[in-house]
């Protein structure tokens, strides 16, 4: 029984690429300092304090918005949300609001993420992270009291919310990877830290009632609560239990959705503009200023890596992928320009010493290349080496298989072993003359059927054990068939 | 036998000390010694700060006998409204919730103010959190009225006033969100000033209404206020609702020929002793070369609905941060559920506090905004452009500060809608963030009455040649028999 | 009614505000008699006026240098290991 199902995805950002936080002039490098550490009178919330906008989070913002489509209103505003918690030092957030009139930094964009699918951009907005709890005992149930750690509160925040476009959470991986791919590119955020970026989510079946899921840790886990919310409600479809409207959370030891503490009064958010901070007006010279600084989006250098360097769309896609991968490909071509070779070693032979951990989301703490010891150099002189003919192939194959390990330059790796293939050379000519003086009669046989070569061949290669070169011995055959 | 030192006004004592007539020692002992005398009977301070006032006040004389520059306001003794932060000093708002609150930063106005080489005496008593108009919601008991001891001084900034018009200090810092430096200005019988919203920077001041209020002076003189006016106003880094400009120096000089629009709504609305008062500074004004005419300001109507709801919005969310889990009082949060910490702390504001969290709370509630938040602030607009059309006309907009004479106190406190409605003529000039001042302008049945003038954004000098030209006309008494 | 008792307890909750039962009597009356005042704002015509706004350019924000605050910032003397001590979650 065919069902449809509506997935809409509320995502955010953290913007790690700003210096400083949100509102105030503290470091938004808080990760791993002293608790309490990386904090001020403005991010702890303290009397007689006043937001200060940070100009870079808001040209960060726009980067995000131009990318994903939207459109900029003429200005921007930012709203309080109003309500007690003990992680918020104001107990208020600073976020932006589109109910009363456009706002936030931008509405109404589209985002084309793969096989020709894309969906809807509904709004892009900034807003401050809270501080974080620590639980004593491990867990919210048993802690007598609570540990309240501001370093993190005030942290920009750029919030991505999509229509609820998406009718596979299969789609969903793709458009966040293109997400992830488009953030990287633009270096807003390092989507490599720890909780750098979230995801929650929605979902719907048939037209029924929406539930929402909270506390996804990470993107790759997006896919499996949306299977199994998914799956949750069609169960309960086809014991025709009605699905409630409600918001879950996602268990991530369980690897089940769960249904939130119940409320016990409603929340009323009580939103109105924030006064201590003025509407920032934006205007067309601001548009034009952020398309001219903004770094290239991953399908603008798509596009380039295909028309400029002619490589197909398939390695290109894979390239642009992984923004790490671009940069290695690009910074290779500066150092020696063969733009369809150099792609090739990369996508297909350096990648496959790669660890396959590094190439799932689980572990994307590292650089992709983090555990091999080579640089753009050493692929620019493996390529020039196999344009020049200097070595084959299947040569420098083995010597890239070497070098990952020692970080040993190519050229220096193909003499020493141009060096031993010599003495090789002498060690082979003796065992074709070995071959020659024991086949006699196989000998004879060559002279006039040329065929009868690959016999001597076959019995040079059992004599050196494998390790000839076949087409070099079998050079030598045939011209010591000729000689006698 | 020569006047007491605490008799100075600003540029004397300036002078005085500069010329080692006196020593700034001597003058903060003096000081201290009256607030020592009147201070039962006045309750305008919070703290003291005896031992850092001397020890700063003998810094300044060895520097003058050093011979080393000294600045615009060396000597010159403030009290500070116990809302505007000073490093290392209790800031407490007049509430339990900040009770042993140490702010770890100086307001920007401090920081300029100590540069000009004041001299911080105390901290002044205040409505808790800046919220009322007679001093009365205040924990540490009402500031009482120099004039009369059994009356209210004003407020919300009533120890800013009532420790200027005691002599307890040479002038004073008050913050102004719908008339709380004007108000007890007027009630003290000295002179108070609103500045345009954007002038002076609020980093440091506790908010209670942020879109509303500024921090303003209060001295016995219009020159008194001028001249500290000159050292806080200014843009800053730390507050984006300042005005990005040069900074702005006021002077003090007599202009004839200025036009004054008398506002019917506030004579009509006032009691006849404070109209009749107003009236009569209106004659002096024209026998200084002002002309006088009436005008209407018909919008005034709507003025303290769009107040008290804009006032109370903000507060509601302003004081949210109070839940005494990073600073406040002492009271451990072992035991508690973090929803019954929260409550049970904040339960220890003061009743003016809490209606006006719960009345804030109301008009912004899911549905209410458009009827409530967004109806006021387009009276905002609208009594902005009646003012800015009047403005085309006349250089200034006068009538009476308060609408009443000093009353009793205890006479209101029961009464809260019946407390707001003293406000009418001051809230115009918060709501439309326009520059207004009050200056003494006489006695009805022995009490103060105020005459404020108002004049457009930034217009703030036009308004200064008013109050000046007023004051040396009139000559009203500064300061009572204590 | 124009407020009712109930509405301003759960007012009271949202602001995180405890009342006694005495205190919810008296304010009730206060605050129902301050909201019928600015009930006022609902009969002005006012559709046409657009609230003025103070507005900043871009140009104006602050740039983005960081800066450490030197000086301890909380207040509070429940501390451990350099975490604030707050009430319990449940």
């Amino acid at each position: 029984m065919a069902t449809t199902t509506k997935i809409g995805l509320e995502i955010h950002c953290q913007l790690t690429g700003a210096k400083s936080k949100l509102f105030c002039r503290c470091s938004s490098d808080y990760r791993g300092k002293a608790p309490n550490a990386n904090i001020c009178p403005i991010c702890a919330g303290l009397p007689g304090t006043l937001p200060l906008l940070n100009q870079k989070t808001v040209e960060f913002a726009a980067m995000i918005t131009l990318a994903l489509g939207c459109k900029f209103p003429d200005d921007i505003a930012f709203y309080r949300k109003n309500y007690f918690y003990p992680d918020l030092p104001k107990n208020f957030q600073l976020t932006q609001y589109n109910a009363y009139s456009i706002t936030s930094i931008g509405v109404d964009g589209k985002l084309e993420y793969g096989n020709g699918k894309d969906a809807r951009i509904r709004r892009v907005q900034l807003e401050e992270d809270p501080g974080r709890l620590v639980y004593a005992s491990g867990s919210m149930d048993t802690s007598v009291y609570v540990l309240i750690d501001y370093n993190r509160a005030g942290m920009p925040l750029v919030e991505i919310v999509t229509e609820p476009d998406f009718a596979d959470p299969k789609d969903v991986r793709m458009f966040l990877d293109k997400i992830t791919s488009i953030i990287e590119h633009l270096g807003v955020c390092d989507t490599k830290l720890e909780g750098s970026v979230r995801c929650d989510a929605n979902v719907s079946i048939d037209g029924g009632n929406k539930v929402e899921i909270k506390n996804i840790s990470s993107f790759a886990d997006v896919e499996k609560a949306l299977r199994y919310e998914i799956t949750r409600q069609r169960t309960m479809a086809s014991r025709e239990i009605q699905v409630r409207s409600e918001t879950r959370h996602w268990d991530d030891a369980r690897k089940v959705t769960k249904e939130s503490r119940t409320k016990e009064e409603e929340q009323d958010y009580r939103y109105f503009p924030e006064p201590d901070i003025p509407m920032v007006l934006l205007g067309s010279e601001f548009v034009s200023f952020i398309l001219q600084s903004m770094p290239e989006l991953p399908d603008t250098r798509k596009e380039r890596f295909m028309s400029k360097y002619g490589l197909s769309a398939h390695i290109a896609q894979v390239l642009i992928g992984n923004k790490e991968l671009a940069d290695f490909f690009e910074s290779t071509l500066m150092i020696y320009l063969s733009p369809k070779e150099i792609a090739n070693w990369i996508v297909t032979d350096l990648m496959s010493f790669v660890d396959e951990r590094q190439k799932k989301e689980e572990d994307k703490q590292h650089l992709l290349f983090a555990g091999l010891k080579v640089g753009p150099e050493h692929i620019a002189d493996l390529a020039r080496l196999v344009d020049q003919e200097t070595i084959n192939r299947a040569t420098a194959k083995q010597i890239l298989g070497q070098i990952v390990r020692t970080g040993e330059m190519p050229s220096a790796l193909a003499k020493k072993m141009h060096a031993s293939r010599i003495d090789d050379a002498s060690v082979l000519a003796q065992a074709v003359q070995s071959v020659f003086q024991m086949e006699q009669a196989a000998v004879h046989d060559a002279r006039r059927n040329s065929n009868v070569a690959n016999f001597l061949l076959g019995k040079v290669m059992k004599i050196t054990k494998g390790t000839a070169d076949p087409k070099i011995a079998l050079e030598m055959i045939q011209k010591k068939l000729k000689e006698d | 036998m020569p006047l007491p030192l605490y008799t100075l006004e600003a540029g004397q004592v300036v002078e005085g000390i500069k010329n080692r007539e006196f020593s700034a020692e001597e003058y903060i002992s003096q000081l201290l010694g009256r607030i020592e005398k009147v201070e039962p009977k006045v309750n305008a301070f919070v703290t003291l700060n005896k031992e850092e006032g001397l020890n700063r006040a003998r810094m300044l004389d060895k520097k003058i006998r050093d011979g080393e520059q000294s600045g615009p306001l060396a000597g010159v003794a403030l009290s500070i409204k116990d809302n505007i932060c000073t490093k290392g000093m209790k800031t407490t708002c007049a509430s339990k919730m900040l009770e042993s609150y140490i702010p770890a930063y100086d307001a920007t106005v401090i920081k300029r103010l100590m540069s000009a080489g004041a001299i911080i005496i105390g901290k002044a008593n205040l409505d808790e959190f800046a919220m009322g108009s007679t001093t009365e919601f205040s924990r540490h008991g009402p500031t009482r009225n120099p004039w009369d001891i059994s009356r209210v001084s004003g407020g919300s900034s009533g120890g800013s006033a009532a420790s200027v018009a005691a002599l307890e200090c040479t002038a004073s810092l008050g913050s102004d969100t719908g008339g709380s430096v004007r108000c007890p200005a007027s009630f003290c019988s000295v002179v108070g000033l609103k500045p345009t919203y954007g002038l002076v920077s609020r980093f440091g001041l506790v908010s209670y209404a942020n879109s509303l209020e500024q921090i303003g002076p209060v001295g016995r003189t219009v020159s008194d206020v001028v001249s500290i006016l000159n050292v806080i106003a200014g843009s800053d880094e730390n507050d984006h609702t300042t005005i990005n400009s040069n900074k702005p120096t006021y002077s003090l000089q007599e202009r004839k020929g200025l036009r004054a629009g008398l506002v019917m709504e506030f004579t009509e609305g006032a009691d006849p002793g404070v109209s009749k008062m107003i009236y009569n500074a209106a004659d002096t004004l024209e026998k200084q070369g002002c002309k006088c005419e009436e005008v209407s300001l018909p919008s005034v109507q709507y003025a303290l609905a769009s107040y008290y709801t804009i006032a109370t919005a903000e507060a509601s969310s302003n004081l949210a941060r109070y839940d005494n889990i990073r600073y406040g009082f002492d009271m451990n949060p072992e035991g508690y559920e973090w929803n019954s910490y929260f409550a049970k702390a904040r339960s220890n504001f003061g009743e003016e506090a809490k209606r006006r969290i719960i009345v804030g709370s109301y008009v912004l509630s899911s549905g209410y905004y458009g009827k409530y938040y967004l109806k006021a602030h387009q009276v905002r607009s609208l009594l902005k452009h009646e003012m800015e059309t009047l403005f085309k006309r006349y250089d200034v907009l006068i009538g009476p500060t308060m609408p009443i004479l000093p009353f009793k106190i205890g006479e209101r406190i029961d009464d809260p809608l019946k407390m707001y409605l003293v406000d009418i003529d001051t809230v115009v000039a918060n709501l439309t963030g326009m520059p207004a001042i009050s200056v003494p302008a006489g006695f009805a049945d022995g009490l103060p009455v105020g005459l404020q003038i108002m004049a457009d954004q930034f217009a703030e000098q036009t308004m200064l040649d008013i109050a000046y030209l007023f004051e040396q006309a009139a000559k009203v008494q500064r300061s009572p028999e204590l | 009614m124009v407020v009712t008792r109930e509405e301003v307890k759960h007012l009271g909750w949202l602001a995180k505000l405890e009342m006694s039962d005495a205190e919810l009597q008296r304010y009730t009356a206060q605050i129902e008699e301050i909201i019928s005042y600015l009930n006022m704002l609902d009969t002005i015509p006012l559709e046409q006026v657009k609230p003025i706004a103070m507005k900043k350019k871009f140009s104006e924000l602050r740039k983005d240098a960081p800066e450490n605050f030197e000086d301890a910032v909380l207040g509070t003397r429940y501390r451990k290991d350099g975490f604030v001590k707050g009430p319990r979650m449940v």
